[in-house]
């Protein structure tokens, strides 16, 4: 183990410019197609807001994972993860593109539009007592204010990981890995609370009447999920191009199956938590949520979710051959994440679909559009530097990590 | 040369194993490989830290554990399934906040804590009982290097069991792999037996673990003066409104709540508007439209007892207790009850007295909030057994009977 193989191969190379021309070339080709449909719907862009909140969550949502993990490998001192904690750092720092790609959102709603956040326009209060008496919170100043707190501590929080966590690739010292370590814990904090109320201000606030205070719970654990199989697939993907080959192996990926069914179980724990309260107290403001859910062919979808979200994937992961067969896991993460995709649509889109649960070609559009973009952004970041955070104390721990 | 473990003179029993020491990982793993590929099953590495890839090295087949596991996890589903459906839907029906009598949601959370209880025992006790424990020795502490195991020592160990076991081919072949001395550890004289004061010991606290039992069991069938021992206090005595008492929460302030307009208890939809309101169309109904049978009549006699003879009287001449105490003091706004056996009483329909007692009618009270309907009914019939009693003719009594009486 003198040498470390890890460094060898552990770049994008010319991979990056060829991704980052391709997503971009998506991303504006979609984005613009996706507007012209939208504004041709003559709705005051209503569908095309949802539709863009639904891919801008979806990405969010992976970058926020990723954030959730950088920060805990910090915290606990985690040696296994070294090799695959650098993606997960730039997949955090990422979160920029989310908050350009959703500052029009927010600045919509601080105008007054109502089309996305019905709370947004000053008339839904005289309306409706319940958002009347919430105005202090939900209003469109307020609202875009909290919006800059969030992604403003989000930005820094982890362009500081990633900048510091390069600087240990040169340093000589460990004074950077002392520095992540010592900040770790209120990072997390900062995390736990930013997330809960993104959540809250984002996504439950599309239906200004309801409220479900572990509702920043269940995003988070949607959150971890959309992570880890994103960084399944995207492992997989560079390693069939050659990258990372030596440096990335079953173990690791035991390790990020392990996550998957842990998150996988815990998205079913806190799901079921927010359904059985508000199924037992039966309190017609709450039970409206779920009613309008469980209506029409929203159903299925919500069958769907607790059978494609958890049960089948929690059996299918349990065992310890599943998580280090490559091909099964891989299966797996592709599967959790479009059922994270269905997850989100089953939480947005209900207030706007109003002939049942159908996916939109806006909703593709979208997808395209904020997905490309994103990929543009993570390529963009990781440029031409190493996958692997080659100055790591932990670097040879993690190298020679075994399970069992 | 073989050295025995146990220079001391004390008796031994038969050989257990054969033990090589090594100095680091990579030799016993070596061993451990080389044993293997000779065939050998029954063999066991002792390390101070786990190694990995050691079962491998070892040809160690995947445990059944988890098997173990995952069948008493799900008999804790199956388990807790069936005792919540049993005891809520079928022993003991009873309608919470209008909730299915068996309402998977409700039951997730008992189910969910049972798996995981069952779970978790069967790999704890299951891994103790594949590893055959617990025992209070084992013959490779013989070895007397072994204590190096929990510092810097690695031992490999063929048990006598295997197989493929032969004193001096086994031995030969620990030599080739160790330049340590090659021990021999035999089991105690003994066989390892639990010694008699352990064995007593145990026997001792399962007596004593006994006792709680053997008292509360004994309790009963003891019949005792004193008061009983209410070991949680708050569910003997709960804080509640008597059904009579004022409430201040209420705008009303009545404890005992009416139905909230609009609804139907559980059981009580009123599908056949006969039964439910005593009118077939607009007309009052003539015929009680339950079967009238002894059990009918005996039900609503009793509740007539209970309702209607503390005014109406036993016999129903409007006599009871409460008439004839009101009329004994002269009340000036007392109404006597009506006669049952009057001409007008006789000549209503069934359907006519049932809505009375239900709803009442002038100054008598409705009785709907404490009378079932079925009750209702009951009470219906027997008030018009009462009436034919008292206004029958010869003709009512059978010809039998006629006779005997003298008729």
């Amino acid at each position: 183990m003198n040498t470390i193989p890890a460094t060898s191969n552990a770049r994008l190379g010319p991979l990056a410019t060829r991704l980052r021309t391709f997503a971009l070339v998506v991303a504006l080709v979609a984005a613009a197609a996706g507007l012209w449909l939208g504004h041709a719907r003559g709705d005051g862009f209503q569908r095309f807001q949802h539709a863009w909140l639904l891919a801008c969550a979806f990405f969010l949502t992976v970058s926020l994972g990723a954030l959730f993990f950088v920060i805990l490998q910090h915290l606990v001192r985690a040696g296994w993860s070294v090799v695959v904690r650098r993606l997960a750092e730039l997949m955090a720092a990422n979160v920029v593109v989310v908050a350009l790609l959703l500052s029009p959102l927010v600045v919509l709603a601080a105008m007054g539009d109502g089309s996305l956040w019905p709370w947004a326009d000053p008339a839904a209060a005289e309306h409706h007592p319940l958002i009347a008496k919430k105005a202090a919170f939900l209003n469109g100043q307020f609202f875009a204010i909290r919006c800059a707190v969030y992604f403003g501590a989000w930005i820094l929080l982890s362009r500081w990981l990633l900048r510091r966590s390069r600087q240990q690739d040169e340093a000589r010292d460990t004074l950077p890995t002392e520095a992540l370590e010592r900040r770790a814990p209120p990072a997390m904090v900062a995390f736990a609370v930013t997330i809960s109320f993104a959540s809250f201000d984002l996504l439950m606030s599309l239906s200004p009447e309801w409220y479900s205070t572990i509702f920043g719970v269940y995003v988070f654990a949607g959150s971890v999920i959309a992570f880890v199989a994103t960084t399944i697939l995207t492992l997989r993907f560079l390693q069939s191009r050659g990258i990372l080959r030596g440096s990335v192996g079953v173990e690791h990926y035991h390790d990020l199956g392990k996550l998957l069914f842990a998150f996988t179980f815990f998205w079913g724990y806190i799901a079921f938590s927010q359904f059985m309260l508000i199924w037992y107290a039966d309190i017609p403001e709450e039970t409206h949520w779920f009613h309008v859910r469980f209506e029409g062919s929203w159903a299925y979808v919500s069958a769907l979710l607790l059978f494609g979200h958890f049960v089948l994937p929690f059996a299918g992961l349990l065992s310890r051959h599943a998580k280090r067969n490559l091909g099964v896991l891989t299966f797996w993460a592709a599967w959790m994440l479009v059922m994270h995709a269905t997850d989100l649509f089953w939480l947005i889109a209900p207030g706007v679909t109003h002939g049942g649960a159908l996916v939109d070609v806006l909703d593709v559009l979208a997808f395209l559009a904020v997905g490309g973009a994103w990929t543009f952004g993570l390529a963009l970041h990781a440029a031409d530097r190493s996958l692997v955070p080659v100055g790591d104390p932990r670097l040879h721990e993690s190298l020679a990590f075994e399970n069992l | 040369m073989l050295e025995p473990a146990n220079t001391a003179a004390a008796p031994r029993g038969k050989l257990h194993a054969i033990v090589a020491e090594f100095d680091d990982v990579t030799a016993v793993t070596e061993a451990a490989k080389r044993v293997r590929d000779a065939g050998y099953t029954q063999f066991d590495v002792y390390s101070p830290f786990p190694i990995h890839g050691i079962e491998r090295a070892m040809g160690v087949r995947s445990t059944r554990l988890p098997w173990i596991v995952l069948a008493c996890g799900l008999s804790g589903t199956a388990g807790a399934l069936l005792l919540q459906w049993w005891t809520n839907a079928v022993d003991y029906p009873f309608k919470i906040s209008g909730k299915p009598l068996f309402g998977i949601p409700a039951a997730i959370p008992i189910t969910f804590e049972l798996t995981v209880l069952f779970s978790a025992f069967a790999a704890f006790l299951g891994m103790f009982a594949l590893n055959r424990l617990p025992r209070h020795h084992h013959p490779i502490f013989e070895h007397p290097r072994f204590k190096r195991a929990t510092d810097d020592g690695f031992f490999l160990a063929i048990e006598a069991a295997d197989t493929r076991f032969d004193a001096n081919r086994t031995r030969e072949l620990l030599q080739s792999l160790s330049s340590h001395p090659i021990v021999a550890c035999d089991e105690p004289a003994d066989d390892g037996a639990t010694p008699r004061w352990v064995r007593a010991g145990l026997v001792s606290v399962a007596v004593v673990a006994l006792i709680p039992f053997a008292l509360a069991l004994a309790s009963r069938f003891q019949d005792s003066s004193k008061p009983p021992f209410h070991i949680v206090g708050d569910m003997d005595w709960q804080t509640r409104y008597r059904a009579q008492a004022a409430n201040p929460h209420y705008a009303d302030g009545r404890a005992m709540r009416p139905d909230v307009a609009g609804t139907v208890a559980f059981g009580e939809l009123a599908t056949d508007q006969v039964l439910a309101t005593g009118k077939t169309g607009a007309d009052w109904t003539t015929k009680i439209p339950l079967t009238v049978d002894a059990a009918l009549l005996q039900r609503g006699r009793a509740r007539y007892g209970i309702y209607c003879a503390p005014c109406h009287g036993i016999a129903g001449y409007g006599d009871g207790l409460v008439a004839a105490r009101a009329s004994e003091l002269q009340e000036p706004t007392w109404v006597p009850p009506a006669s049952l056996h009057d001409a007008v009483v006789r000549g209503r329909a069934a359907g006519q007295l049932f809505d009375t007692i239900l709803n009442g009618v002038r100054t008598m009270p409705a009785y709907g909030r404490q009378i079932p309907r079925d009750d209702a009914w009951a009470i219906v019939a027997y008030v018009r057994a009462l009436q034919r009693s008292q206004n029958a003719t010869t003709e009512d009594v059978p010809p039998a009977a006629r006779a005997a009486m003298g008729l």
